[in-house]
This record gives structure tokens, C-alpha cells and sequence, in this order.
């Protein structure tokens, strides 16, 4: 019985986040000139999408050496410095923006996902503090769950990757970080929540922090690796070491386009399905509309699923793959006279 | 030109990208028959290798995105 109400509520609730977001697709319709607007749900935005309403946020701009406050864009608009062109704010005087601070959605959202991860780290600390789970077991599923996470973590994440006892410096930013983009990736499934790891200045960011992290805990074998490699001919070193010095910003460029990519897509994906039922709506009338909705709503249902498993799998491949670089970075060798002795 | 190059781009990326996670799946998969007690080291390096060729992918991916909107 409670096995069976538990399904109905879950199939219902899908089923309303569905109905939700193809509400908001709905309203958007007839802004641009195609039925759907697919590029307008998935960028940056200068207001906070609520049920019904939208929360506008404050613009803060740098113009020549002034800073700027308004709590909205419409307050920028109001005050007469700036004026509107192409849907961005301009300086009403001509000149350029030197720097935009403005609050944005997707930086709303990062802050949820850093929030989030602190409350949950911090009450957590606080438990094992006073002793819960160290002198007794987890005490409660929250504790649990959240004892697995951090121990898969650290042990199958950490351990395996970066050598020795090193790895234990690393473990709270690896931790960090898997929590809080899993946090962000999944609030892009609620409605009329958004993505923030869709956007490449987010996930290039965080790949920012790891790149600056595996240079600072290179060690020495690994900065030789970069600019002298050992064991092979003087004259490869030519080719070897500029193909090196990329090779130390390929790895968190794609670490970046990855995860802003694989989120991108996905939301794109839905949107995309959702918006056939207005293409055909617009194209054969509503009953088509209507005919398509039976295949598209399911079909979202079942990406919706496959979406929050493809958050948390990304979630992870980004820590997985800031584990492996700085663990290559980090790890110190022995056998370089061996190597070359090898090759000569 | 652009939007077709975009697409044709796109194809030969989900053709390149598919063969080596396809291959990957494959021998992921017939060494876990043969070594069941090794499944959890396996399925660990899959994933980790499917990932870098899945970063070679996007990135064609987003160039294709990037003729398609002629930026």
C-alpha cells in the first residue's frame, strides 16, 4: 500500500516538474521570431525566474573609474546613465563598460550550490565533533549518505590517485568540489531552476582553481617532466617541451568544456523535445500539438532521469580527473637514471 | 556553408567519438567477464578514459556550436 502511494507521488511529481517547465517554455514563446526560444533558457540571465514572477537583480557596472548601483536593469534604464541597445545596458555618454559586476542568475545559483555544500559540510563537522559517528556509528540516513559520499571520496577518488600520504591535503577541495557541482548540475532539474555549470565562465573557474592547485603542489619531477624531459635526445626536447607547456592548459581547458558542455547539451535536449510540441502546435494546429505532447512529455520524463544521473557522473569525472592531474603533478619519481640508461 | 559545416562536423564528431567509447565498452566489458573480481578497478578506468575522449569530443562539439551561431 505505502509502497504503491510512495509510486503515484513520485510519477506525479515528475509529471508536475514536466508540466512546470513546459509552462515556462510556454511563456517565453513569441519573444524571438522561431516559436521556441532554446538559445534564451540556456544563457545568463539578469533576473531570478520565480514561480509566476521574475526577482530582478541588481546591476553593479565600473564606467571609467565610476561605479554604478541600481537594484534592476529597469533602474539603470530609469536613472538615464545607460541606455538599451540589443537587449545589453550602454552608457548613455558613449562610452564602454569597463567592468560588469552585475548579479546574474547563473551566479545566484553558484551561490546556492557554496551555500549548500557549507551548511552541509559545517553541520556536519559539528556532529562528528561532539562525537556522533566517531565514538558511535552514523547516527540517521542524512549522516549516512553523507558518510558514504565523503568516504568514496577520499577512497576512491583521492587515494587511488594521488600517491602516498599526500592525498589527505587535497581531500576537503576534492570533497568541495564534488558536492557542491553535483548540488549545482541537480538544481537545473527543479523548475525554473537553472544550470550554473551551463555556463563556461562557471566551470572555467573551477577548472581555474584546479589548474592553480596541481602548479602550486608540483613537485620538482614534475616541473623537470614539463621543461627538460628525461631520457630522450637533446634535440626532441625542442618538440617535447612546447607540446608540454600546452599540455599544462589543455587539461583544465577541456576539464571546463566538458562539464559546461555535457550540461549545455542536456538542457538543450529537453528543451529542444518539449519545444516540438509547440513547433507542431504552430505548424498543424493544436491537435498535433497535442499528439506530440504524448511522445514528448514521457520521453523528458525519462531524460529528466537520465539528466540527474549524468549530473552526479560529471560531478564526479570533474573531481575524478582534478584528482588525476594533481596526483601526476604531485608524484615524485625515483627511476630517471633507469629511464635513460633504457633508452640510450 | 557555415550551418552545413556545423553539421557535418557535428557527425564525424559523434561518428569519432563513438567508435572509441564504443571500443572502450567493449573491452571494459569482455575483460569484467573474464576477471569478475576486477570490476570495480575497470569500471573506474572506463569511465576516467570514456571522459578524455568524451573532452575531445566537446570540444568539436563546440566548435561546430560556434559555426552554427556564425560567431
Amino acid at each position: 500500500m505505502l509502497q504503491a502511494f510512495r509510486r503515484v507521488l513520485v510519477t506525479l511529481l515528475i509529471f508536475l516538474f514536466v508540466a512546470s517547465s513546459v509552462k515556462a517554455a510556454q511563456a517565453d514563446e513569441g519573444d524571438s521570431g522561431s516559436v521556441i526560444d532554446v538559445m534564451g533558457k540556456v544563457v545568463d540571465h539578469h533576473y531570478l525566474a520565480l514561480p509566476g514572477y521574475d526577482l530582478q537583480l541588481p546591476r553593479i557596472m565600473l564606467v571609467e573609474g565610476e561605479w554604478y548601483f541600481y537594484t534592476s536593469t529597469e533602474a539603470a534604464l530609469n536613472s538615464g546613465d545607460f541606455v538599451e541597445e540589443n537587449g545589453v545596458l550602454v552608457p548613455a555618454s558613449g562610452s564602454e563598460i569597463t567592468l560588469d559586476m552585475s548579479i546574474t542568475s547563473h551566479l545566484v545559483y553558484v551561490w546556492f550550490g557554496v551555500v549548500l555544500t557549507l551548511w552541509l559540510t559545517i553541520s556536519m563537522a559539528r556532529r562528528y565533533r561532539r562525537g556522533k559517528g566517531r565514538k558511535t556509528e552514523p547516527q540517521g540516513w542524512f549522516q549516512n549518505l553523507f558518510e558514504i559520499v565523503f568516504v568514496f571520496v577520499r577512497d576512491d577518488i583521492a587515494k587511488q590517485n594521488i600517491s602516498d600520504e599526500k592525498y589527505r591535503k587535497f581531500v576537503p577541495y576534492l570533497f568541495a568540489v564534488f558536492v557542491s557541482i553535483t548540488f549545482m548540475n541537480l538544481f537545473g532539474l527543479l523548475p525554473w531552476g537553472v544550470t550554473a555549470t551551463a555556463d563556461i565562465t562557471v566551470t572555467a573557474i573551477l577548472a581555474f582553481i584546479t589548474f592553480v592547485l596541481t602548479q602550486w603542489n608540483g613537485s620538482k619531477d614534475h616541473w623537470e617532466h614539463v621543461f627538460w624531459f628525461p631520457g630522450v635526445p637533446p634535440l626532441m626536447r625542442i618538440i617535447l617541451t612546447p607540446i608540454e607547456i600546452i599540455g599544462l592548459f589543455t587539461k583544465p581547458f577541456a576539464l571546463a568544456v566538458r562539464l559546461f558542455a555535457n550540461m549545455l547539451s542536456g538542457k538543450i535536449m529537453i528543451i529542444c523535445i518539449l519545444g516540438l510540441i509547440f513547433i507542431f502546435a504552430d505548424l498543424f494546429g493544436s491537435i498535433a500539438g497535442i499528439g506530440v505532447s504524448f511522445f514528448s512529455v514521457p520521453l523528458t520524463a525519462a531524460l529528466y532521469i537520465l539528466k540527474a544521473f549524468v549530473g552526479i557522473l560529471q560531478a564526479y569525472i570533474f573531481t575524478l580527473l582534478s584528482a588525476v592531474f594533481i596526483g601526476m603533478a604531485a608524484e615524485e619519481h625515483e627511476h630517471h637514471e633507469e629511464g635513460i640508461e633504457a633508452h640510450a | 556553408m557555415g550551418l552545413l559545416a556545423a553539421g557535418i562536423g557535428a557527425g564525424i564528431v559523434a561518428v569519432g567519438a563513438g567508435i572509441g567509447i564504443g571500443m572502450i565498452g567493449k573491452s571494459a566489458t569482455e575483460s569484467i567477464a573474464r576477471q569478475p573480481e576486477a570490476a570495480g578497478d575497470i569500471r573506474g578506468a572506463m569511465i576516467l578514459t570514456a571522459a578524455l575522449i568524451e573532452g575531445v569530443a566537446l570540444i568539436g562539439a563546440i566548435v561546430c556550436i560556434l559555426l552554427a551561431l556564425g560567431v
